[in-house]
């Protein structure tokens, strides 16, 4: 207790003190503004961001809409997908060795690196981007989902079959109980990627959107907006993965284990 | 997992690998696919082998290879001192760990615009980035690895007559080593994601600049799959090196 109010307190004078530093140094002329944009600076940017918009008419509400439109698009889309194949690789040994290479090399391959081949094909505009959020998602959830139905502890198994439970039975009691646990974390680190995926897609062909929004801002030397726009996309990511960690906590209890060795 | 076992076990993984590889050059072939826009693999080798010399792969695979060997170096380096030395001493730690934790959530492609800002459009910029994508994985890594150590270790050294900086090097290090190698490949992949995004959206060379610049100058198709195919393989390389050398130095006394 004592070290948290110790914590918090000198969280608060280092923050306070980076912003006064930073103040003080853009008024005093030892730092550019448009390298490292003040606070008062920052703070009338977001009234402009949040009332007129940047680019005019395009508010930081909307930006948000977006952004999070097309993440799930492509995440749901690769989630709905990837569970299916997962379990029927995860169920069938040959199935899994003779995919494991490939998965593996597709995981490897960058996702924005596909970029280019997506626009060549989809042209640059909506679809491009889910598709790049689409693939991110996928080929990390598949191999979670894959390795979640493996990796079910062999005691477990024998235990069921020793009560006589065999089949679809024993598959819809035991392994896709003990499975769950780590397709749901997959799930979590999957939406990760997409959130790491959509910036990157969004500074390339489009005006809207949080990484649009922040690579705009750059060309027209609005550095204030370029920072509100990050913090923005920093406390989305934050809230998303702790709201998935807290609901993964509530629908799967027996899971926390599990939780505890990832960590 | 007997010698017989994991020759099968690569075996049928090959097999995995042909068949994908024989489907996309039939699906070409017989007109599934359309040529122009999706060559089958060895029209793209080949077209891409005649459109540039191997010279210019070669150069763009070095620029990308520099860039992220440099980046991730400084990344990891700087961010096991930082992680260390935040769980080790009570006074750092409370002024670098909200730090960490404040810009953490912040995607390491979001840096890209104050990157440039800060660092131009040159090569700072892009080591920039990649330290980004190495540093946030390994001081976390790090952190947690020296917070979480065994207490009977600790007390166990601290009957030896063990203290302080002593006690980091000859416990906290090796005993935080497992963490700091997951850290250290979910940094390495990080990196080179990161930088092949950035050379995407600003670079004028690399392997990201290379396939980007071919779509923007309506060039081929072939050039990009196979540029897409190099980076894939660098990347699943470099990691299975990583992997290897990590287990050959800290698998000894960790079995893992």
């Amino acid at each position: 207790m004592r070290q948290q109010l110790v914590q918090i307190f000198v969280v608060l004078i280092v923050v306070a003190a980076i912003l006064l530093g930073l103040e003080l140094g853009v008024r005093a002329g030892y730092l550019k503004a448009y390298e490292f944009p003040p606070a008062s600076r920052i703070a009338e940017g977001f009234v402009e961001l949040a009332t007129v918009g940047f680019p005019t008419g395009v508010t930081i509400w909307s930006h948000i809409l977006i952004t999070v439109e097309r993440i799930l698009k492509g995440y749901t889309a690769a989630i709905l997908l990837a569970v299916p194949f997962g379990l029927l690789i995860g169920a069938v040994p040959v199935l899994d060795k003779m995919t494991a290479p490939l998965i593996v090399f597709f995981r490897s391959v960058a996702t924005l690196s596909l970029l280019p081949l997506v626009i060549v094909w989809f042209g640059a505009g909506e679809l491009t981007k889910v598709i790049l959020i689409g693939y991110g998602c996928f080929w990390v959830m598949l191999s979670n989902v894959v390795a979640s139905v493996k990796y079910v502890d062999p005691v477990l198994i024998r235990a069921a079959r020793s009560f006589k439970a065999n089949g679809w039975a024993l598959y819809r009691e035991v392994v896709l109980p003990a499975a769950l646990p780590r397709m749901f974390a997959g799930a979590r680190i999957a939406l990760g990627v997409g959130f790491m995926v959509i910036v990157g897609a969004e500074m390339i062909g489009t005006i809207q959107g949080l990484g649009a929004l922040i690579m705009e801002a750059r060309s027209f030397y609005r550095s204030e907006i370029t920072v509100i726009g990050m913090l923005v996309i920093g406390i989305l990511g934050f809230a998303i993965s702790t709201g998935l960690a807290t609901l993964e906590h509530m629908l799967l209890p027996w899971g926390r284990s599990l939780d505890r060795v990832q960590r | 997992m007997t010698r017989g076992e994991r020759a099968a076990d690569i075996g049928w993984g090959l097999a995995g690998i042909a068949l994908v590889l024989g489907l996309w050059e039939l699906a070409t072939r017989a007109g599934a696919i359309d040529p122009s826009i999706f060559p089958g693999p060895i029209t793209a080798v080949r077209m891409a082998a005649g459109r540039l010399p191997a010279s210019v792969f070669l150069d763009n695979m070095g620029w990308s290879l520099f860039r992220v060997t440099v980046g991730f170096a400084l990344g990891a380096v700087t961010g096991t001192i930082v992680g260390f030395a935040a769980g080790w001493y009570r006074g750092f730690g409370y002024v670098a760990r909200p730090l960490i934790e404040l810009l953490r959530p912040i995607p390491p492609l979001a840096w890209i615009p104050l990157a440039i800002i800060w660092f131009g459009l040159g090569e700072p910029s892009k080591l920039f980035m990649v330290f980004l994508g190495a540093f946030f994985p390994v001081v976390t890594a790090a952190y947690h690895g020296i917070t979480h150590i065994d207490p009977a270790l600790i007390r166990a050294s601290r009957s030896f007559g063990l203290k302080g900086v002593a006690m980091l090097f000859h416990v906290g290090i090796p005993a935080s080593a497992p963490d700091l190698a997951t850290g250290i490949r979910v940094g390495w992949g990080l990196s080179f994601g990161v930088l092949v995004a950035a050379e995407l959206i600003a670079a004028d060379r690399g392997l990201g600049f290379m396939i980007m610049n071919e779509r923007n100058s309506g060039g081929s198709v072939s050039v990009i799959i196979v540029g897409i195919l190099l980076i894939g393989l660098l990347n699943l390389v470099s990691d299975a090196a990583i992997a290897a050398f990590i287990q050959r130095r800290i698998g000894r006394w960790h079995g893992a």
